[in-house]
């Protein structure tokens, strides 16, 4: 009987210790992979890495823009300044000539997002629901207008500009967004497709049979309920706009109010003199900081409903 | 009247698309065929403006040899190697997006503060300000100087391809700041896959190393094509890029026959990316 009694004790135990390791496996390792503790741990440690690879440039252009001379010239300070300096910033205000530029930049890329958020998807829409002659003709177009490099074209449209007058204004920005094209057009084409393409058809059926035209349908149905989509094209849009150097240094030769990013690019710091060699990089640091800033303050605003956006456009099908 | 609704009926069934497409395709005729055509056109000839206009001499293929084969500065000691370049900086971008985005989609604490950090390249990676982190060497990975690493790799291997390494290393962080879209993509591919898939391979007892390249890695290939893609197409707007300085308004001729090669060797890494990634990824978007 006592033999009995203490197999039993024997196999509970071992039963016990068995269950008591399947659950620290389970704890460590996990059910499925992400669910684990290792690689809980594991996923930090690379993301608070990375992010700290990202954010080390941002760190380091703050903590640069704001040190003084004797900040720069003490060893002991790495990254935090002992005083906060705000002659770096005021200089780079006035090089960059900061309140026209950002005037410039602002208005030129409000107008071309807000555009573009509504031809492209016009171009979108009809690519993913309507049907027009040549359909997959137009299509691989779309895809080509999409990875032709913006180089190729160029130089033809610097020609074409010029025999229209509009070389040193700001219609070369502005007038291709008209029509869903300009700069990263395609793209967003592409992604107001995909965002349609998987909408209920019943919705637009329904307005079809009320006899609603073409143009109601889109802009009364269609367009209110692809705010996930809008979101998305416009920060994109905005942000590549302001960023954008390149075809505003192609197409705006000799004109005095430039957008921030030609003035960027332009601004060379004074690297005459002792002190300015050793001021330089703060300046720059500066500068990059006030042109970098506006877009920065808009994703911090939009960044939860572009993160919502891009998860529900399915971006991609 | 029957008629009139009739010829009605059959306009909005087959060319009611034709009211919204027709600005783009305009568009498309006016800001991308005509130009190209132009810019191949150009690139057969010697362009002058004057005061009259725009005077062109046919000179047959004289750029496109002088690139390849007489003056061939530009082509060979610059776009190679930056293509050679291109050809590490890719396969590292597209890897480390997909790792990202695979734990951002995870559910733990603080990931909407990660999400929004990894979001931040976006904004910055197509500005000038960039170059500037370029140029002050804001891009250099630490332990490389520590343990001389671009060194030992100049010394075994010949210098056309230990320069493009060691150029990649060098800006390394800064290779990673261009992945910010890829991100983005591949986040966005992760939510087609349904969460019920993933629970019957729990259930047929699937461990989480076969869920992975069973059904997640499978289930990406489209977003592993788009976002290759995609790479090499934003990769033209890489700072360091030799194209986009050479284009400049003086010599329309040359420079246009000096794209039009740079253009024909992306068409082509374009199509050999088509051709390995595609038949793994059947049924993208591209294809769709």
């Amino acid at each position: 009987m006592e033999k009995v009694i203490n197999v039993l004790r024997k196999q509970h135990m071992r039963s016990g210790l068995y269950g008591l390791g399947e659950r620290l496996r389970v704890l460590l390792f996990g059910r499925e992979a992400d669910k684990g503790l290792i690689f809980r741990l594991f996923i930090y440690i690379v993301l608070i890495e990375t992010a700290y690879l990202y954010l080390n440039p941002i760190l380091y252009m703050i903590s640069t823009m704001v040190k003084g001379l004797s900040d720069l010239l003490d060893p002991t300070v790495n990254w935090i300044p002992k005083s906060i300096y705000w002659g770096h910033l005021k200089e780079a205000w006035t090089s960059l000539n900061y309140p026209v530029s950002f005037g410039v930049s602002a208005s030129l890329s409000l107008a071309s997002s807000l555009i573009q958020l509504i031809s492209c998807a016009m171009a979108g829409y009809a690519f993913a629901r309507l049907k027009f002659p040549f359909k997959k003709f137009w299509f691989a177009c779309l895809i080509f207008t999409f990875i032709i490099p913006p180089q190729v074209t160029v130089l033809p449209l610097i020609l074409m500009y010029r025999e229209v007058g509009w070389v040193d204004t700001y219609f070369p920005m502005i007038i291709p967004t008209l029509f869903g094209h300009g700069l990263k057009g395609a793209l967003y084409v592409i992604i107001y497709r995909q965002f349609f393409s998987v909408l209920p058809k019943e919705l637009e059926e329904a307005a079809k049979i009320d006899g609603a035209s073409i143009y109601r349908v889109f802009f009364k149905v269609m367009l209110p309920i692809a705010t996930p989509a809008i979101v998305v094209v416009f920060l994109f849009s905005f942000v590549w706009s302001w960023n954008d150097s390149y075809f505003p240094m192609m197409f705006l030769f000799k004109m005095q109010d430039v957008p921030l990013s030609i003035a960027l690019a332009k601004a060379t710091a004074a690297t005459g003199t002792n002190e300015g060699k050793i001021f330089a990089q703060s300046i720059e640091m500066a500068k990059s900081f006030l042109s970098v800033m506006p877009p920065l303050v808009l994703y911090m605003f939009t960044q939860r409903w572009f993160v919502e956006g891009v998860e529900r456009t399915g971006l991609v099908e | 009247m029957s008629g009139w609704i009739r010829i009605k009926n059959v306009f909005t069934q087959r060319y009611e698309g034709i009211l919204l497409i027709l600005p783009w395709i305009v568009g498309f005729l006016l800001f991308v065929s005509f130009p190209l055509f132009y810019s191949l056109y150009m690139s057969f000839h010697s362009v002058r403006i004057t005061g009259n206009g725009i005077l062109t001499e046919f000179v047959g293929w004289k750029y496109y040899s002088n690139i390849l084969f007489q003056d061939g500065g530009v082509f060979y000691d610059q776009l190679l190697p930056f293509l050679r370049q291109v050809l590490f900086m890719i396969p590292i971008i597209v890897i480390f997006s997909f790792m990202i985005a695979i734990m951002l989609n995870q559910k733990f604490f603080g990931r909407g503060l990660f999400r929004a950090v990894f979001f931040l390249p976006v904004i910055f990676s197509s500005g000038n300000v960039i170059q500037r982190f370029l140029s002050q060497g804001r891009g250099e990975l630490g332990f490389l100087e520590k343990y001389s690493i671009s060194t030992a790799l100049t010394q075994y291997l010949p210098a056309s391809w230990s320069m493009p390494i060691v150029t990649v290393l060098n800006s390394f962080i800064l290779i990673l700041w261009y992945s910010g879209v890829q991100i983005l993509l591949f986040l966005a591919g992760r939510q087609t896959i349904s969460s019920s898939v993933y629970e019957a391979a729990r259930i047929d007892g699937a461990n989480p190393w076969e869920v992975f390249w069973k059904i997640t890695l499978p289930a990406m290939m489209p977003f592993v094509l788009l976002n290759t893609v995609y790479t090499v197409v934003d990769l033209f707007t890489f700072p360091g890029n030799p194209i986009i300085a050479s284009v400049n308004p003086t010599q329309y001729g040359p420079t246009s026959a000096l794209i039009w090669v740079y253009f024909i060797i992306i068409l082509l890494f374009l199509g050999l990316v088509f051709l390995v990634l595609g038949r793994a990824a059947r049924g993208t978007t591209f294809t769709r």
